[in-house]
C-alpha cells in the first residue's frame, strides 16, 4: 500500500481545540507526523505589555480554562517576588488548596478524555460526573467554575469558612474512594490495558532531550516535579511523593496521573489540618520596582514558566509564558512514529494537550472589513448589540443602584 | 557554601570573563549576561558538565538597539540560570540550539515568528504561531509594532453571515 | 394476506418500529449503566425524522449512483433476510431447504454496502473506514458462520424453520450450543460495528468511517438499516440458540420473542459499556486465535454427538 497523508484537524472529533496534524500513513502504520499549531493565538503576551500589572492578571487567568489558576499563580508569584511582598501563610495555603483542587479536576478530566479516545465512554461518564464535585467546590470558593479569580497581588481574594473546609474534606474522601476504583478499572480492564500499553513509547533519554515535562516525562522515569524541586506557595510545608513510572507508554502516563490524584487528596488533607489563621492578603503597590523574575509552577500538565520583566512603571516590560504543552509537542512527534493510526488520538491526548495554553500571544480582527476595533469601540459594540436584542444594561444598572441605595 | 555559590564559583573558574556578571537573585535563581561569541561555549559547558540539562524556555526581549535572547537553563535540582545574549537589531541572526537540545525547536520558531530573529541551522518546517498568510516583516512582539489596519486586511476574511 | 405480512406484520412496518424501539432500549440501557439519564423513548424516531428533513449533500467526486443506492441496498438486504427467520413459532414467513445459508449471506450485504459506500465517497476518512469494514468482515465472518451452522448441523437441516422444529422437539439439545452462542454474540458486535469492534467508525480517529460523507435522507436510511440489522441479526441468534417457547400460543409467543430480543440487545449494551475499542489488528487476532478455534471445537462436538445419536 502506498503512503497516504491523512489530516487530523484543525476541526476533528478527536481534538477538543483546533490544531492540525498531518499524519503520513503506511497502511495503518504512522510513518511521520507534522503539526501546525497556533490556531488559538490571541496575542496575550503583547496585550499584557499594554496593560497594568493587575489587569494582566485577568488576561493571564484566561489563557486556559483548565489550568487558569496555574497561569495566574505563576504570574502573581513573579509579581510578588518583584515587589518584595510577603504573602500571609493562610493566603499561601488557600492558593495551594485551589491548585490541588485544580489538579484533581484536570486529571479526572484527562482520564475521561483518554478513555473516550480509545472508545471507552463509560469511564468518561464516570470521571466527569465525579469531577463535578470538585467543580462545585471551586465555584463555591471562587464563585466561578472555570476562572476562579482567587489570586490577587499579595495573597488571595477569598477566604474559607470552617463549613467549606468540612465539605471539601468530605468530598475528598468520596473522590479518593472513586479514584481507587478507576485505578482498578484502568489497570485491570483487559481491552483498556490492551489499548494503552506499549503505545506512544518514549525513552527516558528522549524525554529529557526533547524537553518533555510533567506526567509525560514522569511516566518515562524522569524524576522531576517543581513542587518538590523548587517549592513555591505552601508546598514546602506538606509531605508528598512524586509519582514516577518506568513504562514510558500511555499506560504509564495513566498510572502517574492516577498516582498524582491520590497524592493531591493527601496534600489537601494536610493543608486543611494545618491551615493557619490570619489575614489572607497584604496590600500591594501599583508600581513595581524594575527587575526580572522567573517563576515556575507545576501545573497539572507539567511545568509552567512565567518570565516577568518590570521597568518600574505600572505596566510590565515583558511577560513571557511557557505553557507545559508547548514543551511536550516535540516529544509527541517522536512518540507517535511507528504506531497505528488508531493510536494517534490517544497518543496526542496522552500529554493532556492544551492548545489554548500553547498558543497565547494578536489583535481582534473583524472578518468582513479592514477595520480594527479599539478596546472602547469593542465595548460600545457589545453594548449596542445587546440593546438591539432588547437588553439595556443602563436601565438595569440604574435599577440596581436604586435598590442598593446608591443613587447617583 | 550554598549551592548557588558553588555554581557561580565553578562557572567563573571556567569562564573568568564574567566574574562580576553573574547575579544571584535568590535561592535557585541565577542570571548572567553572556557575550555572543562566548555563548556557545558557556551553554555547552552548563549543559554537558554542570547538569543544567533542561532548557525550560527561551524568552525574546526587545531592548531597542538589540534583541535579547534569554535562555532559561535548569538543573533537575531546581537551580535555574538565565543566560542572556544580545544580538544587533539590524542583523537579527543567531544559531539554533536544536543540535544539543532538540526540544528547543518550537521555542526558536516562536521567536523567529514574533521577533524576526533568524536561527541558522533550524530546518525548514511549518511556522509557529502566526498564520501562514501573515505578511512579511511584521513582527508583533517588537516594541515598535502596533496593530494596524493593513494587517487586519491581510488576514483571511472568514465568511460571516451578518 | 401475504402482502399484509410483508408490509405490515411481521414485515417492514413491524421491523421499522422494532428497530427504532430497540435502538432506544440499547441507548437507554447504555446511558443508565453510565449513570446518565438517557434519551426519551421517541428519540430514535425523532432523530430519523430530523435527518429526513435535513439537506442531503453528495460529494462532487463521489459516484452518485452508488452513493445513493447503497443505503437502499443495505435496508433491502436486511429486511429480506428477516422473512426467512422463524420468530415465535417454528414456521417462518417463507422457507426453503437451505435458507439458513441465504440469511447469512443476506446479512453480509450491509457490511459490503458500508464498504462500497465508504469507498465511493472518495473521502480519506470514508476510505479508511471502508477498508476497515472489509478487514473486520474477514475476521468475524468465518467464526460467525461456523457458530451459526453448528446448531444446524445438530438438527441435520439447513432450513431455519427445520432447525426451529428440531429444537422444539428436543429442547435440551440447545444447551449443547452454548459455546457457539457466546461466539455468535461476540462476532455479532463485530457485524453490528459496536464497541469493542466499532473500529470502522471509530469516531476519534476517522470521524464516522464509511458514513462520514453521508447526510440527510441517505444517512437516515443507513441508520435505519443498522437499527433493523440489530433486530434481524438478533432474531437469527434467537432462532438458532434460544429456540424456546415456540410451541406457545401466538400472543404469548410474541411476548417471549420480544423478551429474547431484549436479552440480546441488553447483552450488546452491557458488552459495549464494559469494554474499550480494540485496534483492528487486535480484533483480527482475537477472532482468529480465540473465536475461530472455539467455533471449530463446537462443530466437532456437534459431529460427535450426532454420531452417537444416530447409530
Amino acid at each position: 500500500m502506498s503512503k497516504i497523508t491523512i489530516p487530523i484537524g484543525p476541526q476533528h472529533p478527536a481534538l477538543k481545540e483546533p490544531a492540525s496534524f498531518k499524519i503520513t500513513l503506511n497502511g495503518e502504520e504512522i510513518y511521520s507526523m507534522d503539526m501546525r499549531l497556533g490556531y488559538n493565538h490571541r496575542g496575550i503576551e503583547k496585550a499584557c505589555e499594554e496593560r497594568s500589572f493587575i489587569q494582566g492578571l485577568y488576561l493571564i487567568e484566561r489563557i486556559c480554562g483548565i489550568c487558569s489558576h496555574s497561569h495566574s499563580t505563576a504570574y502573581i508569584q513573579a509579581l510578588e517576588e518583584l515587589a518584595g511582598l510577603q504573602v500571609p501563610k493562610r493566603g499561601l495555603y488557600i492558593r495551594t488548596l485551589i491548585a490541588e483542587l485544580e489538579r484533581i479536576h484536570s486529571h479526572l478530566l484527562w482520564l475521561g478524555v483518554a478513555a473516550h479516545e480509545v472508545g471507552f465512554d463509560t469511564l468518561l461518564m464516570y470521571t466527569w460526573r465525579d469531577r463535578e464535585l470538585v467543580m462545585d467546590h471551586l465555584a463555591e470558593i471562587g464563585g466561578n467554575r472555570v476562572n476562579y479569580a482567587v489570586n490577587t497581588m499579595g495573597g488571595v481574594r477569598r477566604d474559607l469558612t470552617p463549613d467549606e473546609i468540612a465539605h471539601i474534606l468530605k468530598d475528598v474522601d468520596t473522590l479518593e474512594e472513586r479514584t481507587k476504583y478507576y485505578a482498578q478499572v484502568a489497570t485491570e480492564e483487559t481491552t483498556l490495558v490492551a489499548r494503552l500499553s506499549k503505545i506512544g513509547y518514549l525513552s527516558q533519554t528522549d524525554a529529557e532531550f526533547l524537553g518533555a515535562v510533567g506526567p509525560t516525562a514522569r511516566a518515562c522515569g524522569v524524576d522531576r516535579d517543581v513542587r518538590r524541586d523548587d517549592p513555591y506557595a505552601a508546598y514546602g510545608d506538606v509531605q508528598f511523593k512524586v509519582c514516577v513510572d518506568h513504562h514510558g507508554d500511555v499506560y504509564g502516563r495513566v498510572l502517574v496521573r492516577v498516582g498524582e490524584l491520590m497524592e493531591s487528596y493527601s496534600i489537601i488533607r494536610q493543608l486543611m489540618k494545618n491551615m493557619p489563621d490570619g489575614p489572607i492578603a497584604v496590600k500591594s503597590p501599583r508600581r513595581i520596582a524594575a527587575g526580572e523574575v522567573y517563576s515556575r509552577y507545576e501545573a497539572p500538565r507539567g511545568e509552567d514558566c512565567h518570565y516577568v520583566k518590570s521597568n518600574g512603571t505600572d505596566k510590565p516590560e515583558r511577560v513571557k509564558i511557557r505553557a507545559p504543552t508547548l514543551a511536550n509537542w516535540r516529544a509527541v512527534r517522536k512518540m507517535i512514529e511507528g504506531n497505528y493510526l488508531a493510536d494517534a488520538p490517544i497518543i496526542i491526548a496522552a500529554i493532556d494537550p492544551c492548545f489554548s495554553c500553547t498558543d497565547r500571544a494578536i489583535e481582534l480582527v473583524r472578518p468582513a472589513g479592514a477595520e480594527t476595533l479599539t478596546w472602547g469601540a469593542l465595548r460600545q459594540h457589545g453594548i449596542d448589540w445587546h440593546r438591539k436584542q432588547g437588553l439595556d444594561f443602563a436601565e438595569l444598572n440604574k435599577k440596581l443602584n436604586t435598590q442598593l441605595g446608591r443613587v447617583k | 557554601m550554598t549551592a548557588e555559590e558553588t555554581v557561580v564559583k565553578a562557572l567563573v573558574e571556567k569562564f573568568p570573563c564574567f566574574a562580576e556578571k553573574i547575579r544571584t537573585q535568590r535561592e535557585r535563581r541565577l542570571w548572567a549576561d553572556v557575550p555572543a561569541d562566548q555563548f556557545e561555549a558557556v551553554a555547552h559547558h552548563l549543559f554537558e558538565q554542570m547538569g543544567f540539562t533542561m532548557l525550560c524556555s527561551i524568552t525574546g526581549l526587545d531592548e531597542g538597539a538589540t534583541f535579547g535572547l534569554l535562555y532559561h537553563f535548569g538543573q533537575p535540582s531546581g537551580m535555574m540560570i538565565g543566560l542572556k545574549v544580545s544580538i544587533p537589531r539590524e542583523k537579527p541572526e543567531w544559531k539554533t540550539f536544536i543540535g544539543l537540545f532538540p526540544g528547543s525547536e518550537l521555542y526558536e520558531r516562536e521567536i523567529a515568528d514574533l521577533y524576526g530573529v533568524r536561527f541558522e541551522g533550524l530546518p525548514a518546517g511549518l511556522r509557529y504561531p502566526l498564520p501562514d498568510d501573515w505578511p512579511d516583516n511584521e513582527f508583533p512582539l517588537r516594541k515598535d509594532w502596533k496593530a494596524k489596519p493593513a494587517v487586519a486586511a491581510a488576514a483571511p476574511a472568514a465568511e460571516v453571515k451578518s | 394476506m401475504a402482502l399484509f405480512n410483508i408490509i405490515v406484520f411481521p414485515g417492514i412496518l413491524f421491523l421499522v418500529i422494532a428497530g427504532l424501539w430497540f435502538e432506544f432500549v440499547d441507548r437507554r440501557m447504555y446511558a443508565r449503566m453510565q449513570h446518565r439519564q438517557g434519551p426519551p423513548w421517541f428519540q430514535p424516531l425523532a432523530d430519523f425524522i430530523k435527518l429526513l428533513a435535513k439537506e442531503t449533500i453528495i460529494p462532487e467526486d463521489a459516484n452518485r449512483f452508488l452513493f445513493t443506492a447503497m443505503p437502499v441496498m443495505a435496508l433491502t438486504a436486511t429486511i429480506s433476510a428477516f422473512f426467512y427467520i422463524p420468530l415465535w413459532s417454528p414456521r417462518a414467513l417463507f422457507s426453503f431447504p437451505g435458507d439458513a445459508v441465504v440469511v447469512m449471506y443476506l446479512l453480509t450485504i450491509p457490511t459490503l454496502t458500508f464498504f462500497l459506500a465508504g469507498w465511493y465517497s472518495t473521502s480519506l476518512y470514508s476510505m479508511i473506514g471502508a477498508v476497515r469494514s472489509l478487514t473486520q468482515l474477514f475476521a468475524y465472518e468465518i467464526p460467525l458462520f461456523m457458530a451459526v451452522l453448528a446448531p444446524a448441523m445438530l438438527a441435520n437441516t439447513w432450513s431455519l424453520a427445520g432447525i426451529a422444529a428440531y429444537y422444539t422437539a428436543h429442547p435440551l439439545m440447545a444447551l449443547l450450543n452454548v459455546p457457539a452462542f457466546c461466539v455468535a454474540m461476540v462476532t455479532l458486535l463485530g457485524k453490528l460495528e459496536k464497541v469493542p469492534f466499532d473500529i470502522p467508525e471509530a469516531e476519534t480517529e476517522i470521524v464516522a468511517g464509511a458514513f462520514t460523507e453521508y447526510s440527510g435522507r441517505h444517512l437516515a436510511l443507513f441508520r435505519l438499516a443498522v437499527d433493523i440489522e440489530v433486530v434481524v441479526a438478533g432474531s437469527l441468534i434467537v432462532a438458532m440458540f434460544l429456540p424456546f417457547g415456540l410451541a406457545l400460543p401466538w400472543y404469548l409467543g410474541i411476548i417471549v420473542y420480544l423478551l429474547k430480543i431484549t436479552l440480546v440487545v441488553a447483552l450488546i449494551a452491557i458488552l459495549r459499556t464494559i469494554m474499550a475499542r480494540l485496534r483492528i489488528e487486535q480484533m483480527v487476532n482475537f477472532c482468529w486465535k480465540i473465536l475461530a478455534p472455539v467455533a471449530l471445537a463446537q462443530l466437532l462436538l456437534n459431529l460427535v454427538v450426532k454420531g452417537f445419536l444416530k447409530p
